[in-house]
């Protein structure tokens, strides 16, 4: 495991343990309906409703940290699922399909009383399918309209303009099945959604998010990062798995106070830091500390990635009079906006500009094609832009043909030929 | 894929199933002779995109199935392992200025590969002015069963009428939809009656009934049909097919190369979870409605396959139905870029073992087939003779 250098850090992780603790307790001992959903789903009703969720890629991630993928992805291929199957999203089921609960970090999942998911892409109805029926739980999918507007700089639109920026036609599709979506939940708690408390929470999530956006600004103009891209991660995501809820809006005022502090005391997470790199796509969970490995031979720090970025960008929703319209352009593109041209190639070159980046580091998970996508056009425009790129084809959760030693030669061979080169030269 | 070849005509003219063939051979043949005549012509990816729709607003509707993926500019664009080969090809063709003659290219929400094919040739466009990319229209039909998803659909396709009809200048009245509904169930009528002659007593290979099935896709519908009701006619009298009947489910085979495979073993496949077999035709669009919009809606949404389809007991009633209709073997067709039809395997199998359906499962690419698959392809087929 990377080192943690900040104290919200270790609040993060404690947080999350006895979060997901908590969570077992009131499942097994007080039946409360929890969910599985799907990273990119309104997280924000299953808040309103009560509903504890468990998000399928963060739990993934954690299985793929215990050093467990390889296991229950040789369990799925031995239950007939072939090997080209996506990872990302099926590694959880398939630490239920297991029936191992030994094995699986802190006892595994219990029963949900719904798995939800966005169906971005064709196997998801498929997996989520497969899993509601080994839980024997209920299946509630938010269909996912295709983007035919495609207007330049999105983020500078998604904050006042987003009625504009995310047609009509999708939002309205997507409101109504938000509504499904909260009769459901209605039905699961025998509670009645109050649209007050909606509005409410969206506000907290934008008071979140502009903490993020302010620790975001002091990351990009501090001369050396005071965070580095893997803390950020840890800090922004488990605000984001609840976003709205006092101890998230208060964990990122913590986080953006500790950078603060951090800064103004001179501290940096790196002293040696010459080089800016950037983490373009899903985090590589089972080899984080691949993220400090270039610190002391070439000062390259890892200073973003698209968790805090998108925080901000993605979330910020301002005009709240209708709150589930707000929700459903939070939610209609959030695949379009982080993987897919116009909005992906565009957002992270901006992205790499303001932060100063030297040189990127982009994932092509292969065995998770739709986080694949996308990723040529990115590689192009950072290199138009005069960003060196190294292509990375691993899988953020199967360690299996990961190659720790190569991979590291690889970037080391990188920064050294195509970075401090040119570096020199200039 | 064929690279279509404007010049060379079928050898006998006068004989319907030299003709079907050679079209199927020759996918763009048509669309480019209309578009060299004046007559707009559209280009569609794939089976959930309303034929009838483009034909009444007077333009020609072709599948592009005639790609480039050859062509060395797509790894600029498209990542190695991500898209399937033919959507691969499509794209390669599109960025070359292989689909000049298209006035339009409509891209149906089949699949999620298309709609980010959709994404990838707009960006293409958008950063390259220049390039010869034609017009791409991205047609949103969901293929959830929901209320909601049905009334976008139906929107959908209200304001696709309008975009062709501002393409073409014709308007897409009643009337011609009526006539374009015709036109076109004659051809599923067709199909049908070809489909049939491939069952209990086949007697057209699988590989045959492709050729004459895939050419509805590139041809003007009307004479489509003429030529495959004398097809029908002439294969009719044949003697049945002898070999054990497989069927073939999985990903879907734009080309002949596995049912060669196949039936180099002495099968006959029968039939295939494909919209570029047996799945082609399905029902008629019913004319007798006053509303044909909503008809040919109703066709593409209720009736077409697409692997977006959602919930699983629809997905699967074409499966049970043909895979229990006196099939001897089921092919699993899931080549190396599939990510897909693969989560449907484990519980396909499981419902043909509690049959007792042989099945077979090949995860090569069928354009290539090696010497160690045939080998179990062989055994299979010897596996079922010994079992029956
Ligand atoms: S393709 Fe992507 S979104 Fe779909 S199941 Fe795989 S990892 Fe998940
Ligand atoms: S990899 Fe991309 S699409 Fe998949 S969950 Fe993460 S952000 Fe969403």
């Amino acid at each position: 495991m990377a080192e943690k250098q900040l104290d919200c850090t270790l609040a993060a992780g404690e947080h999350q343990k006895a979060r997901f603790a908590r969570l077992r307790k009131d499942v097994f001992e007080e039946q409360r309906p929890y969910a599985i959903v799907q990273a990119d789903m309104p997280f924000e009703l299953f808040q309103v409703m009560d509903v504890p969720v468990v998000s399928n890629q963060w739990w993934a991630a954690i299985i793929s940290a215990k050093r467990l993928s390889a296991y229950y992805l040789d369990t799925l291929n031995s239950l007939g699922f072939h090997e080209g199957l996506c990872r990302y999203c099926s590694l959880a089921v398939a630490s239920t399909l297991a029936k191992d609960p030994e094995r699986a970090p802190w006892g595994g999942l219990p029963k949900p009383a719904l798995l939800c998911a966005r169906l971005t892409c064709d196997c998801l109805q498929r997996v989520f399918g497969i899993w509601a029926e080994a839980f024997g739980s209920e299946f509630v999918f938010i269909d996912n309209p295709g983007a035919t507007e495609l207007p330049p700089r999105w983020w500078e639109l998604s904050r006042y303009r987003w009625r504009e920026l995310f047609e009509e036609h999708r939002l309205k599709f997507t409101v109504v099945q938000l509504q499904n979506l909260i009769r459901v939940l209605e039905r699961v708690t025998g509670r009645q959604f109050q649209i007050d408390r909606l509005c409410d929470l969206m506000e907290r999530v934008n008071r979140q998010e502009e903490y993020f956006e302010e620790a975001l600004q002091m990351i990009c103009s501090a001369g050396r990062t005071p965070v580095r891209m893997h803390e950020q991660v840890a800090n922004v995501m488990a605000a984001q798995w609840e976003r709205g809820s006092d101890w998230a809006v208060e964990h990122a005022r913590a986080f953006r106070d500790e950078i603060r502090d951090r800064i103004r005391q001179g501290v940096v997470a790196c002293p040696e830091e010459r080089l800016r790199l950037m983490w373009v796509g899903a985090g590589l969970w089972h080899d984080t500390d691949f993220y400090t490995a270039f610190e002391e031979e070439f000062g390259a720090v890892f200073v973003w990635s698209m968790y805090l970025a998108f925080g901000p960008d993605g979330y910020i929703r301002y005009g709240l009079d209708d709150p589930l319209l707000a929700l459903a352009s939070r939610t209609v593109s959030m695949n379009e906006q982080l993987h897919n041209p116009p909005w992906a190639n565009e957002w992270i070159v901006h992205q790499a500009k303001q932060h100063r980046i030297d040189a990127a580091l982009v994932l092509t998970p292969l065995g998770t094609r739709p986080a694949a996508t996308g990723n040529r056009f990115i590689e192009r425009a950072l290199e138009e832009a005069g960003i060196p790129v190294l292509p990375v084809i691993a899988d953020m959760v199967d360690a299996r043909g990961w190659d720790p030693k190569a991979m590291r030669r690889k970037v080391a061979e990188f920064l050294t030929t195509r970075v401090l080169s040119r570096r020199q030269s200039t | 894929m064929t690279n279509p070849d404007f010049t060379a005509k079928p050898r006998n003219m006068a004989d319907p199933i030299e003709r079907l063939t050679w079209h199927y051979e020759n996918p763009a043949a048509e669309a480019i002779s209309f578009a060299a005549g004046g007559i707009p012509v559209v280009g569609i990816t794939s089976d959930t995109a309303p034929w009838e729709l483009i034909r009444a607003a007077g333009a020609f509707p072709c599948v592009i199935n005639s790609g480039n993926s050859n062509y060395q500019d797509i790894n600029s664009f498209m990542e190695e392992g991500v898209f399937e080969e033919r959507i691969r090809a499509i794209f390669g063709a599109a960025i070359s200025g292989d689909l000049q003659h298209l006035s339009l290219l409509l891209i149906p929400r089949t699949s999620e590969q298309e709609y980010k094919l959709y994404l990838y040739l707009r960006e293409v466009a958008r950063q390259d002015p220049k390039r010869p990319i034609p017009p791409v229209y991205l047609y949103d039909m969901l293929h959830t069963r929901s209320p909601e998803s049905y009334a976008y659909g139906l929107e959908r396709t209200r304001r696709l009428k309008k975009q062709l009809e501002e393409l073409t200048g014709k308007l897409a009245d009643d009337a011609a939809l009526k006539h374009a509904i015709e036109e076109s169930n004659s051809a599923r009528k067709a199909i049908r009656k070809l489909c049939r002659l491939r069952g209990q007593e086949p007697r057209v290979t699988g590989a045959g009934a492709l050729a004459l099935i895939g050419p509805s896709y590139f041809m003007n519908r009307g004479e489509y049909a003429r030529l495959a009701e004398l097809a029908v006619e002439m294969i009719k009298d044949r003697t049945p097919l002898a070999g054990k009947r497989l069927m073939i489910t999985g990903s879907s085979l734009n080309h002949q190369g596995l049912h060669q495979s196949l039936e180099k073993h002495g099968t006959v496949v029968v039939a295939e979870e494909d919209w570029w077999g047996s799945r082609s035709a399905g029902n008629d669009i019913a004319d007798e409605s006053n509303d044909p919009l909503k008809a040919i809606f109703d066709k593409y949404y209720l009736d077409m396959p697409s692997p977006r389809l959602f919930p699983v007991d629809i997905a699967d009633a074409w499966f049970q139905q043909a895979s229990t209709d006196g099939i001897d073997g089921v092919v699993f067709y899931l080549p190396p870029d599939d990510c897909v039809a693969g989560w449907d395997y484990p519980r396909r199998r499981h419902y043909l073992d509690e049959r007792g359906i042989p099945h077979l499962l090949i995860r090569e690419d069928a354009m290539s087939i090696s010497k160690e698959c045939n080998g179990r392809i062989e055994e299979f087929v010897h596996s079922i003779e010994a079992g029956r």
